[in-house]
């Protein structure tokens, strides 16, 4: 029996024990991990908040001092809306979710009180095209997003060269990454009034 | 010992798995234009291959025959997912460059060969040697492509800058059809260099 390996028996009572005895070992690495997991993630959201506020930090362990310290988390209509003070003047930041070219983008998009202007924006998580698209995680891109005024409730990710002025809300697209461009104008376009009217701003 | 020896030869020149077993191509094309990325990824499949066929051989008297493969995947799976756990615990920002491919490592032919062909009717100690070789060939490879690809594509190796931002940079190369440029050439000089070295070998009048 024991060394019959060809048994229906045997092979049922393998797989199970096999099987059992892997899970467990994996859940148990799980759940020892899901903590950190979870740590992980609210760092990665933190992280970005601040980016998108222009706060600066040095280190994570500041930047969770900071958020803690600085910024407040409220829930209005299902968004969570955070807001802070940053050099003397009120900002508003709301997480985002949207499509890219080939996944889901999420990140946070930072507004000052009156909604005229993005205060800044920065990505969580995106599976664009790495070298093309991914691109816009790099500081040049989000930063043309700095202070750019909100024209007609959004701003242009325009293909063609724009001045480099904060007013016409126009920013340049990443070259040959056009659609990844495009669905970030059309993210913070859908964002844009949901921001307005949780602040109650026309 | 000189089996030791004899298999690290095998699986990092004569036998390489992805030179000349053409094996694990996906991962190779995917995961190649960014240097760092390409380290972890394949220290992750060198871990994978060289523990699977451990514990596949540890317990290869056990295996039923009906479910052989069923178990040899429960066993890849297992590490992968452990590698996975391990990455989005203690280096998030790796995991989220990684992105799906650490999952992809189960589907890494070379891990599923190696415990087929080695593990499968070898001792436990000799088997981890074989697919720990295994994994460092497979590294090789990729560590060149990644090299070349990274250095033209973004002008940096591992990051930093070493070539002039007045550097053109080849956007082709960080794109996937590069990778089969880089590793194509990559194969013909390599696989030129060793059928060479076979027929310069003398073989005793046999003809070969």
């Amino acid at each position: 029996m024991r060394f019959d390996r060809d048994s229906k028996v045997y092979t049922v009572i393998f797989t199970f024990i096999v099987s059992f005895a892997f899970l467990v070992v994996l859940s148990g690495l799980n759940v020892m991990t899901s903590q950190q997991v979870k740590k992980n993630q609210e760092l990665f959201m933190i992280r970005a908040v601040l980016n998108a506020m222009g706060i600066p930090y040095t280190s994570d362990d500041e930047a969770i001092d900071i958020f803690k310290s600085k910024v407040t988390m409220e829930t209005k209509d299902s968004y969570n809306l955070f807001s802070a003070e940053v050099d003397g003047e009120k900002v508003y930041a709301i997480l985002f979710n949207g499509s890219g070219l080939w996944g889901n983008i999420s990140g946070v998009l930072a507004v000052n009180s009156d909604v005229s202007r993005i205060v800044g924006i920065d990505f969580i998580s995106q599976s664009e095209t790495p070298g093309l698209g991914g691109r816009i995680e790099e500081s040049w891109f989000k930063e043309q997003f700095r202070n750019e005024a909100i024209v007609n409730g959004k701003v242009l990710v325009s293909t063609t060269k724009v001045p480099d002025s904060k007013d016409d809300g126009q920013v340049d697209a990443i070259t040959g990454a056009t659609l990844t461009s495009k669905s970030i104008e059309k993210i913070i376009a859908t964002y844009i009034p949901i921001l307005k009217s949780l602040l109650g701003v026309n | 010992m000189s089996d030791f020896k004899k298999i690290l030869k095998n699986n990092f020149w004569l036998e390489n798995p992805v030179i000349v077993q053409i094996l694990g191509i996906c991962s190779t094309l995917a995961v190649t234009n960014n240097l760092r990325n390409t380290l972890i990824m394949t220290i992750g499949v060198t871990l994978v291959t060289a523990l699977s066929n451990f514990t596949i051989s540890a317990m290869r008297n056990l295996i039923p025959r009906k479910v052989r493969m069923i178990t040899q995947v429960l066993v890849i799976s297992f590490y992968v997912i452990m590698v996975d756990i391990v990455l989005r615990a203690y280096a998030p920002d790796v995991s989220k460059a990684l992105g799906p491919y650490v999952g992809l490592i189960i589907t890494n032919c070379i891990i599923m060969g190696r415990a087929e062909a080695f593990a499968q009717g070898n001792k436990p100690l000799i088997s981890f040697w074989d697919g720990f070789t295994a994994g460092l060939g497979y590294m090789f490879v990729l560590v060149v492509v990644a090299f070349f690809r990274e250095l033209l594509g973004f002008g940096t190796v591992l990051g930093f800058q070493v070539l002039p931002n007045s550097f053109p940079k080849w956007t082709i190369m960080v794109m996937p059809p590069s990778a089969f440029f880089v590793l194509a050439s990559f194969i013909w000089i390599v696989r030129g260099m060793q059928i060479k070295k076979d027929v310069n070998q003398p073989t005793g009048g046999e003809k070969k």
